[in-house]
């Protein structure tokens, strides 16, 4: 059988036109763990904070609402209803989502989750997870998230993300940074409250365990705490472990199809409400 | 990279060595002498990736290649990575075009590599309290792909053997992307695990 050069040069330079225009950069890639995104795929950290400046606090008065959400690895069935579901919420100002972002640590998983995401009318805010670390993870979560320990403030409320996989970094007694943590909460200029968020909480045995006192001292030395907020255990629950008067709460994994919303105002008052969807 | 440019330049000028036949006998080759050498981009196997192989059967369908790929610093966030692959290639059909070209509409194939990076955070590492904490490897990977060929026939060589440049590009994923994908049937789309590989084998 001899056909046409011509035809089969035609037939393969469409089909490799097309499979270049619909994203070479994406398909070309070199190592599922290097860390290449484009730049709309990067930095969304600061992305988002430059949406929220820009974004006048949607409740009125003193009254906060945002939604907590954990675990989004490797559930991309469930992120659409959920992306529906924050969507048709009254009133939210932005979306946490409290680490492990993805499951294996590739960038690839992280871009996913954020073309669901992305949907979203809100600005969303990630803290990094200890999947988020594996493999060259804590390089791709900075690449496309950008820092693993950051703070916001956003009507009077001072968010603090901290990376506490300390297992990650085999208990290497520097995560996490204490002292990041303690210098982040003492500073109350312009902030009625504050809301911690990590990953692992420190009632974890995935938390390194001779930083875990240390980091629950330091919330309950800041007299502006309204809480602090946790993933990794896919469990929902709310406590005070230490007896220190600092309320942990564990959100729900995306896997469950619960998110939290929570409603602040004043200067401690809360409401959490478990949102199915 | 100044070792890759060395390769190519070695290869290229060992390939236009001699065009001239000088008996009609095909040389023997020696059973570890390579049968044909590969320069790849992308696929999952580095920025670039070079290597060699031999084809396993006389009616040369089936290839099997090992690779050594490089993905600068740039673009891993910190330390350069070499990725060590091993290819195995079907090519069922040979489709001749012109008198010097010829089409291999369909190939396909399974690959491991191996990326010894410091970089990588070692899912089987002893800070995790028990086995299969991860269950995956950080550092090997499985890959398959279908893809296609267009082979030009070179002037044959010294040893009268048939020459052939080709060039390649293979589709593929791999077995994390495979699982994310088969665990998501309504959340991913195919074309959003999917890694393009191009290439181009010199049989000589």
């Amino acid at each position: 059988m001899t056909l046409p050069f011509r035809s089969y040069l035609h037939f393969g330079l469409t089909l490799a036109s097309a499979a270049l225009l619909t994203s070479s950069c994406e398909l070309l890639e070199f190592s599922p763990n290097d860390i290449r995104a484009p730049a709309t795929q990067r930095n969304l950290t600061q992305q988002h904070l430059e949406r929220l400046v820009e974004q006048p606090n949607p409740t009125e008065g003193d009254t906060l609402r945002f939604a907590f959400t954990a675990d989004t690895q490797r559930y991309y069935d469930e992120l659409d209803p959920l992306v529906s579901s924050l969507n048709q919420q009254q009133n939210l100002a932005l979306v946490i989502v409290g680490g492990d972002i993805s499951d294996f640590g590739l960038g690839r998983e992280m871009r996913w989750v954020n073309d669901k995401l992305k949907q979203l009318r809100m600005p969303y805010f990630t803290v990094i997870g200890n999947h988020d670390h594996v493999g060259n993870g804590r390089a791709a979560y900075q690449e496309i998230f950008g820092p693993l320990n950051y703070s916001f403030t956003y009507a009077d409320t001072r968010f603090i993300f901290t990376d506490t996989n300390g297992r990650e970094y085999g208990f290497n007694g520097q995560v996490p940074n204490l002292g990041w943590v303690s210098q982040h909460l003492a500073d109350t200029v312009g902030v009625r409250r504050q809301v911690a968020i990590c990953h692992v909480p420190p009632f974890n045995s995935d938390f390194d365990p001779r930083l875990a006192t240390g980091y629950a001292q330091a919330l309950a030395a800041a007299p502006r705490l309204v809480f602090n907020l946790s993933g990794h255990i896919d469990k929902y629950g709310v406590s005070q472990p230490y007896r220190d008067g600092v309320t942990y709460i564990s959100g729900y994994s995306v896997e469950q199809r619960q998110y939290l919303l929570l409603t602040l105002w004043g200067d401690k008052g809360y409401k959490l409400e478990s949102i199915p969807y | 990279m100044k070792r890759l440019l060395l390769f190519t330049g070695l290869l290229t000028t060992w390939l236009s060595g001699s065009t001239q036949a000088q008996s009609d006998a095909v040389t023997p080759r020696r059973w570890y002498v390579p049968q044909h050498v590969i320069l790849q981009t992308a696929g999952g196997i580095g920025l670039v990736a070079g290597g060699a192989g031999y084809t396993l059967d006389a009616k040369r369908r089936w290839d099997i290649d090992a690779l050594v790929g490089y993905v600068p610093g740039k673009y891993t966030g910190g330390r350069a990575f070499s990725i060590f692959t091993l290819k195995g290639t079907y090519a069922p059909f040979r489709l001749p075009v012109q008198t010097r070209w010829h089409v291999q509409p369909l190939t396909v194939g399974l690959l491991t590599n191996y990326t010894p990076s410091a970089m990588l955070n070692r899912s089987r590492d002893d800070k995790y309290p028990y086995k299969n904490y991860y269950w995956w490897s950080s550092t090997v990977r499985l890959g398959v792909f279908l893809g296609g060929r267009v082979g030009w026939e070179l002037p044959v060589g010294r040893n009268n053997r048939t020459r052939v440049a080709s060039i390649y590009y293979e589709l593929g994923t791999n077995d994390l992307y495979a699982v994310s994908f088969l665990t998501n049937t309504k959340g991913l789309a195919l074309g959003q695990i999917l890694t393009l590989g191009l290439g181009v084998k010199i049989d000589f």
